[in-house]
């Protein structure tokens, strides 16, 4: 079976494990509690929307996105809310 | 006969000015009255532990207050736990006399009004605590007299040298401050005259007679007789037989052997046995509470006392069933109402039998009728040195009316347990930890050379060197050469070169201004620099380099990486690099302003939560453990570090909007407080364990103080309703004293 491309706004990447690469490589070139730089808010905002609880996830609105730690001593991206709330969202579930 | 009663009563006595009143007292006391009146001097005073000198000095310091022009007083105490039994004297002591103010807060308000000459003040600090009042005041802070107790710590490792450095700090920004140090039978005590600022007269008041007689008795077990023991009491080189001790049960292992003889001879109450260890003290408390076949207490105090430790610790916390026996624990990390109530019930013997840890020997004034120990360690393994033993040996006798007291030494012959046998009498050779490292660490010079390593992980023998390395840094950033220093008159001009050479290798590197990096002792200056260099180039938003406020949802993320840049830039401090996130969230909580119960309770859940087994007794010591040694010691230290040196950075990029000059991390942590209802409860007084408890039940975070007051007095009437432990309801009626009516109500 050909492996299925990915879309993210603008990008495009031949396969699935491209766009995890890429990601991961992203999540980890911050440290914990830091806010995402703008150009990565934009493709994470790109990508929130395939999420398929995208609605539930963004609720009020984006306000802007956070690396923080997830279960068991890993990490994750967060999206901060305009509300002031905040929930951590999986990547892999939006492709 | 009656002129010559007089005579002797005069030269028995000394005229307390305030009141008009003779005191008795003995030579030593004398001596210390007349030489510490005398204008424009230090002085340094040293004695046998519990001779009194404690309670002598504060009659002193108060008649010195009272009848001069004397207003801000500092008085340095070593730990926590003696900075709150000092204050808790001075209060009695001054009963309601409301022209003396006793603090163990560093708040630039008081020092302001009693530099202006409105109120007089009395600062009861640790040498910390010292520093973060000059860092608030931008060392803009003259002290008239400042008195150092237990000032022999001065030898210790790593708090000796940030005490030298406050002692220098404060001596600097008034050149005619008084100065006052205390000790514990010292060989030396004109050691802490030497750097007294030029035309200071020195005077030293020395004395060697114990005012209480103690027995060293030595107990070995009869041969082939497990149960029956030996005791003899020493006299001389030789031993003189005085019985045999009977045991109930086989003391089968060693801590069997320590808790069965302490129960079999200390039957009587006051007794202090000494452990080697937090968890040794609690087992050893343990056993002996099942030795003794009285039932449960119906006292209220013992009762009360075992509600606040289930209250504040947690449920099942091991103090309070063996509190319900008059049995207890202590050790440093306890939180210190409940220590403090311990100790009070220990000296009215409610609490017969009480298993401790060096902590008393680190300055907690408790006497007793008999010690019994075994192979004593001071921190973890060292076996304890002569002065130490006779420190703790000391606190034998004085109980009650008594006079004389007991030490009971097991297994005298057992090397293992007395490496050089049970000590002799001895004092304490007083030196200055940075003299020390000086002259007898040759690793000085190459630790120096290679502290500036790219990996700090990798750095050896920082154990020895970084404190006084970071001294050293400091005072030559300061002067421009060793040279200049008060030190360079103890060592060798050619080890001052060869110093100085060093250190300005070092000074090359550094663009921190001097006047930084002295409010942050024992933070070596190059370590400060590399972080600036990190904040320089980093290429992130700038932002993320902040922490967060403790109720932002980020907060814990980022005290991870805040710690994780100190322990790369810095100092390897928070150690080891899996255990950051627990001290991150620790601290956390605690600048959250949480109880200790709670912070407990969640990292119960947690463990239930993730199906990770524990121990709970090991829980419960390792969490007090973090709050008191990461969350209000090296946190504070280092991350007011971090805080400075980020407001240098953000100054320098023009991001000065990012600066919350309010909010001051170090006292924050030092507290454990995150609203300004939180600190003005402690401001009046109260102990953090119940200005939470109380905070629990108050809706408003921004109370002053006389908001608070306002509280308590309106909601006392219902306290009983709000499920406070007595002895906190205590507490806040005792310092914040309500109408007489509601007192009486509780009281009764």
């Amino acid at each position: 079976m050909p492996a299925k491309p990915v879309k993210i706004g603008s990008l495009y990447f031949k396969k699935k494990g491209d766009a995890a690469h890429y990601l991961r490589e992203m999540l980890y070139k911050y440290d914990l509690g830091d806010k995402v730089s703008k150009d990565d808010s934009t493709i994470l905002r790109d990508l929130i929307l395939m999420h398929p609880e995208c609605e539930e996830k963004t609720g009020s609105g984006i306000e802007s996105f956070s690396v923080r730690s997830a279960d068991f001593g890993t990490r994750c991206f967060w999206v901060n809310r305009t509300d002031g709330t905040t929930e951590k969202f999986s990547v892999g579930a939006c492709y | 006969m009656r002129i010559e009663a007089y005579k002797r009563k005069f030269d028995d006595s000394v005229l307390v000015e305030a009141t008009g009143k003779w005191l008795g007292v003995n030579e030593f006391q004398k001596e210390f009255w007349t030489g510490a009146s005398s204008e424009n001097s230090w002085l340094s005073a040293s004695a046998p532990t519990a001779s009194g000198k404690t309670f002598l000095v504060l009659q002193w310091l108060l008649d010195r207050l009272i009848t001069t022009d004397t207003s801000v007083v500092v008085y340095l105490a070593p730990t926590r736990a003696l900075v709150t039994e000092i204050e808790a004297s001075l209060n009695d002591l001054l009963a309601d006399d409301k022209t003396i103010n006793v603090t163990s807060l560093p708040l630039a308000e008081k020092y302001l009004s009693a530099a202006a000459g409105v109120t007089k003040t009395i600062f009861v600090f640790t040498q910390e605590r010292l520093h973060l009042l000059a860092n608030i005041l931008s060392d803009e802070l003259s002290v008239d007299l400042l008195i150092v107790d237990e000032a022999h710590k001065i030898g210790d490792n790593q708090r000796g040298v940030i005490l030298q450095d406050a002692i220098e700090r404060i001596s600097r920004s008034n050149h005619k401050m008084k100065a006052v140090f205390v000790s514990p039978s010292t060989q030396n005590p004109d050691e802490l005259l030497q750097d007294a600022p030029i035309g200071t007269d020195r005077v030293s008041v020395d004395s060697d007679i114990p005012t209480v007689l103690q027995n060293v008795i030595l107990a070995q077990q009869v041969p082939r007789k497990p149960k029956e023991w030996a005791l003899g009491l020493v006299s001389g080189d030789s031993s003189i037989p005085i019985g045999v001790l009977q045991l109930a049960n086989k003391p089968a292992g060693l801590r069997k052997r320590l808790a069965f003889i302490a129960a079999a001879a200390g039957a009587r109450g006051g007794t202090l046995i000494y452990c080697n260890g937090a968890a040794e003290a609690e087992e050893i408390a343990l056993l002996i509470s099942q030795l003794d076949i009285r039932e449960k207490t119906d006292d209220k105090e013992l009762l009360d006392l075992a509600d606040l430790a289930r209250k504040g610790v947690h449920r099942s916390y091991q103090l309070a069933p063996l509190v319900e026996r008059g049995v207890a624990f202590h050790y440093g990390n306890m939180p210190a109402l409940i220590r403090v109530e311990i100790e009070r019930l220990f000296r009215i013997g409610k609490i017969r039998f009480l298993a401790c840890t060096s902590t008393l020997i680190e300055g907690v004034n408790l006497s007793c009728r008999t010690i019994v120990v075994r192979g004593p360690r001071k921190g973890r393994g060292n076996p304890m040195e002569p002065h130490d033993f006779w420190n703790l040996a000391g606190r034998a006798g004085r109980w009650g009316n008594e006079f004389q007291g007991n030490i009971i030494c097991i297994d005298p012959n057992d090397e293992s347990a007395w490496p050089i046998g049970v000590p002799k009498r001895s004092r304490y050779p007083i030196q200055r930890e940075t003299d020390a490292v000086m002259t007898s660490k040759d690793g000085l010079v190459e630790y120096l050379d290679g502290r500036d390593i790219e990996s700090l992980s990798d750095l050896e023998g920082a154990e020895h060197y970084e404190q006084v390395g970071a001294y050293l840094l400091d005072t030559y950033l300061r002067l421009g050469s060793l040279a200049n220093a008060g030190l360079a008159k103890r060592h060798d001009s050619k080890l001052l070169e060869k110093l100085d050479a060093c250190l300005e290798r070092m000074a090359r590197k550094i663009d921190i201004p001097a006047e930084l990096s002295i409010r942050h002792p024992g933070v070596s200056a190059i370590g400060l620099q590399r972080l600036l260099d990190l904040f320089k180039n980093y290429e992130g938003d700038v932002e993320n380099l902040l922490p967060a406020p403790s109720e932002s949802v980020d907060a814990y993320d980022r005290y991870v990486t805040v710690m994780r840049r100190i322990n790369s830039s810095i100092f390897p401090v928070f150690l080891p690099d899996g255990l950051v996130p627990l001290h991150a969230l620790i601290v956390v909580e605690w600048l959250k302003g949480l109880s200790l119960a709670v912070i407990i309770r969640k990292r119960i859940e947690y463990h239930q939560r993730n199906n990770k087994t524990f121990k709970l007794a090991v829980l419960i010591r390792d969490t007090m453990d973090i709050v008191e040694q990461t969350a209000r010691f090296k946190a504070p230290k280092y991350i007011s570090a971090y805080m400075d040196i980020l407001h240098m950075h953000l100054l320098e990029i023009k991001r000065d909007d990012l600066i919350d000059e309010d909010f001051d991390i170090g006292v924050a942590l030092e507290f454990g407080v995150s609203s300004t209802t939180l600190l003005s409860l402690m401001e009046l007084g109260l102990s953090r364990m119940t200005a939470v408890a109380l905070y629990e039940k108050i809706s408003k975070d921004d109370l002053s103080r006389d908001g608070c007051v306002r509280w308590i007095t309106d909601h006392a009437p219902n306290f009983e309703g709000m499920d406070l432990p007595n002895i906190i309801v205590r507490e806040v009626l005792e310092r914040v004293r309500p109408p007489r009516s509601l007192q009486e109500q509780f009281t009764d």
